[in-house]
C-alpha cells in the first residue's frame, strides 16, 4: 500500500508534499516516513495518507477559476487605490501575484 | 468561415431573429442565476453553497456574454436588465420559478434539467454563422462542464434516499412542463430564420429530443416518473407537445408566472431608487 | 503543556493540534475564532440580498463573488476553531442558530438601502482587514493559515467597497445624501467595531498572554481612525460631530468614549437587540429548512479507494 507523506518544516509553516513510501499500514507508514523524508531536510511535523485516499482534480479536465471574465473577484480589477491602507495593498500585491502565475499556467 | 462578421451583413428579418435567439440566451443565463444566488447563505452546507455561488457567478458571466453580442444590436446593458418591461423577457418559465423554502430538490432539477439543455444548445452554437456567437460558445463549455457533473452528483445522492426522492418527484411533476419551455420559440418565422441563417444548427425541436433522449432515461433510471413518460416511446423522442403538457404561460412569448413580476421588481429596485441611467461596468468589455 | 509554559511560549504560529494545550487556551481561542467565523457568515447573511438588488452585473457578480468568498471564510475559521478539539463545526452553526454563537456588533443591524452597503463593504471591511492582518502572527498555527486565505481574499472586498462609495459619491445629489446619510447611521457602529477599550474589555488579556491576539482594541482603532477618516473625507463625506475624535499630540485619532452608546453595545454582544435577533432567526430558518439534506448527506461520503480507511489513532 502506498502512503502520500506531506512535510512541514517549521512551526507555524505549511504542510507539502515531500514524496511517499510502502507500507502495510499506518503506524509502519509513519515510521517509513520518518526516516525516509524528515531524516535530511529539516522537518517539525509530518502527515501521511493512504494514496487511495487522495481525490484528484486536474486542471485538464477541470478549468479552475473558470474560463470566462472573473477580473471582479480581483482587486486589481478595482480601479481605486487603498494605497494608504497597507495591508489591502499587501493583499491586492498577493492577488496581482497570484493572477499572474494563474495566466502563466492557462 | 461564419457567414457574418457584423450586423451590417444581416438583413433586417435575420438581424430581428439573431436578436431574438440571444435574448433567448441571455435571459435564459440571468434569471437561472438570480434563483441561484438565493441559495447564498442558506445551502445546507458551507461547501454546497460556495458550489451553488460559483454556477451562479458562472451563468451570469455568460449573460453577460450574450448580453455584450446584443450591444452590436444597438442595445446597452441598462435598457436591457433595468428598463425592459417584465413582459419583453424572453427566458424560459422555468428559470423564473421561485423555491420553496429548503427546496434543495427543486434547486437540484431545475440545475440538471437546465444544463443539460444548455449543453446541446451550446453545442448548436459551436458553428453558428455569427462569429461572435461561435467566438464565445468554447468558453461558456469549458465551464458547464463542471455544472452538470455536479447537478448529476446531487440527483444521485437525493435520489438514493427515500424521503428526498419523494422531494425530487414533486419537483419533476412541477417543473418539467415548465422545462419543456426552453424548446418554445417565441415567434415560428424567427425561429425558422435562425435556423436557415444558420445562427443555430439545430431546431428547437432536435433540441428537444435529443434532451429528452437524455433526461427521461436518466430520471427513468433513478425511479423518477416524467410527466411524459407515458407518451413518449423510447427510441423515439418525437413528443408532440400539447397545450396539455406545457404551461399555460410560456416565456419565450413574454407571457410568465406571477413569480417573474416580483423577481423583476427586485433586481430593479436600487437602479429604480437611485434613478441611475447607466449600469456601472467593472470590467472591460469582452473581446 | 501547562499555562506558565504556554505565556513563556506564545509567539506567532507558535501551537498546533499536535500540542498538549490547556483547556483555558483551547476554549479561548474556540470562543475568539468561532466569533469570528460566525461573524463572517452573519456579514453574508446581511449583505445576500444586495446580489440582487445590485444595479449592474457586474455589481451583482462582485456582491455574489464576495458572499461567496465569506463562506468561504467562515468554512476555514470553524474548521481552524474545531481543530482546537472543544466543539464540532455543527456546535458552532447549531449555537449561531439558537441564539448563543456571538458575532460582531454591525451585523445585527438591518441593512436596507444599497447605500448602505458601501458602508459595510468599505469602512467595516477595512476596519476587519486591519485586525485581520495582525492575527496572520495569532499563536494557534491553523488560524494563523486561515488569516493567510482570508487576507489573501480580503482586498478584493475592501477595494470593491471602496469603488461603491465612489461612485455613489461622485452620483447625483441623491446619492451623495443617501450615502451621508448611511455614513451617519453607520459610523459610531463602526467605531465600536473594535470594541470598548482595552480595561473594559473582557477577553483581552488573556488573549494577549497566551498571543492569540497580536494588537490591543485601543490600537487597531487607531490605526483604523487614521486611514480611513482622510479615505471618507476624500470622498466628501462629512465626519458627524458625534461622537467626538480629538486628535493627541502625536497625532492620532481618539474618540471619546462617553458618546457612544455602550448600552446598546453590550445588549448587542448578548445577542439580545431586536433587529440582529431577528436576522439571527431569519438565517435559523434557512439552515432548518434544509435540514433534511444534511440529514441525507450525513450517511456519509463513502471514500472511493479501495482500502477501508484506518481507525483514527
Amino acid at each position: 500500500m502506498i502512503w502520500e507523506v506531506f512535510r512541514q518544516e517549521k512551526e507555524g509553516e505549511y504542510h507539502t508534499h515531500c514524496g511517499n513510501v510502502h507500507a502495510p499500514d499506518r503506524e509502519m507508514a509513519k515510521q517509513f516516513a520518518a526516516i525516509q523524508h524528515g531524516r535530511r531536510k529539516p522537518t517539525n511535523n509530518m502527515w501521511v495518507v493512504p494514496k487511495e485516499e487522495v481525490g484528484e482534480v486536474d486542471g485538464e479536465k477541470y478549468s479552475f477559476g473558470g474560463t470566462t471574465d472573473k477580473s471582479y473577484r480581483w482587486a486589481t480589477g478595482y480601479n481605486v487605490t487603498a494605497d494608504d491602507a497597507s495591508e489591502v495593498v499587501e493583499s491586492s500585491d498577493e492577488q496581482e501575484d497570484a493572477e499572474r502565475r494563474r495566466s502563466e499556467v492557462a | 468561415m461564419p457567414a457574418f462578421d457584423s450586423p451590417a451583413s444581416l438583413d433586417d428579418e435575420q438581424a430581428e431573429a439573431l436578436e431574438a435567439l440571444l435574448l433567448e440566451l441571455a435571459d435564459d443565463e440571468y434569471v437561472q442565476a438570480e434563483r441561484y444566488t438565493e441559495w447564498q447563505v442558506r445551502a445546507p452546507t458551507l461547501e454546497s453553497d460556495l458550489a451553488l455561488a460559483n454556477n451562479a457567478q458562472d451563468e451570469l458571466g455568460h449573460a453577460r456574454l450574450w448580453y455584450d453580442v446584443l450591444e452590436d444590436l444597438g442595445h446597452e446593458e441598462h435598457e436591457l436588465i433595468y428598463e425592459r418591461e417584465p413582459d419583453e423577457w424572453r427566458h424560459s418559465t422555468l428559470t423564473e420559478r421561485p423555491f420553496d423554502d429548503g427546496d434543495w430538490a427543486d434547486v437540484i432539477l431545475r440545475h440538471y434539467l437546465y444544463d443539460v439543455a444548455e449543453e446541446l444548445r451550446l453545442e448548436a452554437l459551436e458553428e453558428s454563422s455569427y462569429a461572435k456567437i461561435a467566438d464565445r460558445v468554447g468558453k461558456i463549455q469549458n465551464e458547464e462542464a463542471y455544472h452538470r457533473e455536479h447537478a448529476e452528483n446531487w440527483m444521485e445522492r437525493l435520489a438514493d434516499d427515500d424521503e428526498s426522492s419523494e422531494r425530487l418527484q414533486d419537483a419533476v411533476d412541477r417543473l418539467f412542463p415548465h422545462a419543456l419551455t426552453l424548446f418554445e420559440a417565441g415567434s415560428a418565422d424567427l425561429e425558422e430564420t435562425i435556423v436557415e441563417a444558420g445562427f443555430r444548427d439545430a431546431s428547437l425541436a432536435e433540441l428537444r429530443e435529443e434532451w429528452l433522449s437524455i433526461v427521461v432515461p436518466y430520471l427513468d433510471e433513478l425511479g423518477l416518473e416524467t410527466p411524459v413518460s407515458e407518451i413518449i416511446q423510447y427510441d423515439d423522442y418525437d413528443l408532440e407537445v400539447t397545450d396539455d403538457t406545457l404551461p399555460e404561460v410560456r416565456g419565450r412569448d413574454g407571457t410568465h408566472t406571477e413569480a417573474w413580476e416580483e423577481l423583476h421588481a427586485e433586481f430593479t429596485n436600487t437602479y429604480r431608487e437611485l434613478e441611475r441611467s447607466e449600469a456601472t461596468k467593472i470590467m472591460a468589455k469582452p473581446e | 503543556m501547562d499555562l506558565d509554559t504556554v505565556k513563556e511560549r506564545a509567539g506567532p504560529r507558535e501551537f498546533s493540534p499536535a500540542d498538549d494545550l490547556p483547556e483555558e487556551y483551547r476554549k479561548a481561542a474556540t470562543r475568539m475564532i468561532e466569533f469570528h467565523a460566525n461573524s463572517e457568515i452573519m456579514g453574508a447573511y446581511l449583505e445576500r440580498p444586495f446580489i440582487r438588488e445590485a444595479p449592474s452585473i457586474d455589481r451583482k457578480l462582485a456582491f455574489s463573488a464576495k458572499v461567496q468568498d465569506e463562506i468561504g471564510h467562515g468554512q476555514l475559521l470553524y474548521r481552524a476553531a474545531e481543530s482546537l478539539g472543544v466543539k464540532t463545526r455543527e456546535e458552532m452553526l447549531d449555537d449561531l442558530a439558537n441564539g448563543d454563537g456571538k458575532f460582531l456588533n454591525c451585523f445585527h443591524y438591518p441593512m436596507e438601502k444599497w447605500p448602505e452597503t458601501a458602508m459595510i463593504a468599505f469602512f467595516v471591511d477595512g476596519a476587519a482587514m486591519r485586525r485581520q492582518a495582525t492575527l496572520r502572527r495569532t499563536s494557534w498555527e491553523p488560524y494563523a493559515h486561515a488569516m493567510d486565505k482570508v487576507c489573501f481574499e480580503e482586498g478584493f472586498h475592501v477595494k470593491h467597497g471602496e469603488s461603491i462609495l465612489a461612485e455613489l459619491m461622485n452620483g447625483s445629489k441623491k446619492e451623495q445624501e443617501m450615502t451621508q446619510e448611511a455614513f451617519e447611521t453607520w459610523w459610531p457602529r463602526i467605531i465600536q467595531f473594535f470594541g470598548p477599550t482595552d480595561e473594559q474589555s473582557t477577553h483581552h488579556g488573556f488573549a494577549s498572554q497566551v498571543g492569540l491576539k497580536q494588537k490591543s482594541n485601543d490600537e487597531l482603532r487607531t490605526a483604523f481612525l487614521n486611514q480611513y477618516i482622510p479615505k471618507a473625507e476624500k470622498y466628501g463625506l462629512e465626519i458627524p460631530d458625534e461622537p467626538r475624535i480629538r486628535e493627541n499630540d502625536e497625532g492620532n485619532y481618539e474618540v471619546v468614549e462617553d458618546d457612544l452608546d455602550w448600552d446598546e453595545f453590550f445588549t448587542i454582544a448578548k445577542n439580545e437587540y431586536e433587529p440582529g435577533v431577528g436576522q439571527i432567526n431569519g438565517r435559523k430558518e434557512a439552515q432548518e429548512a434544509v435540514e433534511w439534506v444534511r440529514e441525507t448527506i450525513e450517511g456519509g461520503p463513502v471514500p472511493s479507494g479501495n482500502q477501508p480507511p484506518q481507525a483514527a489513532d
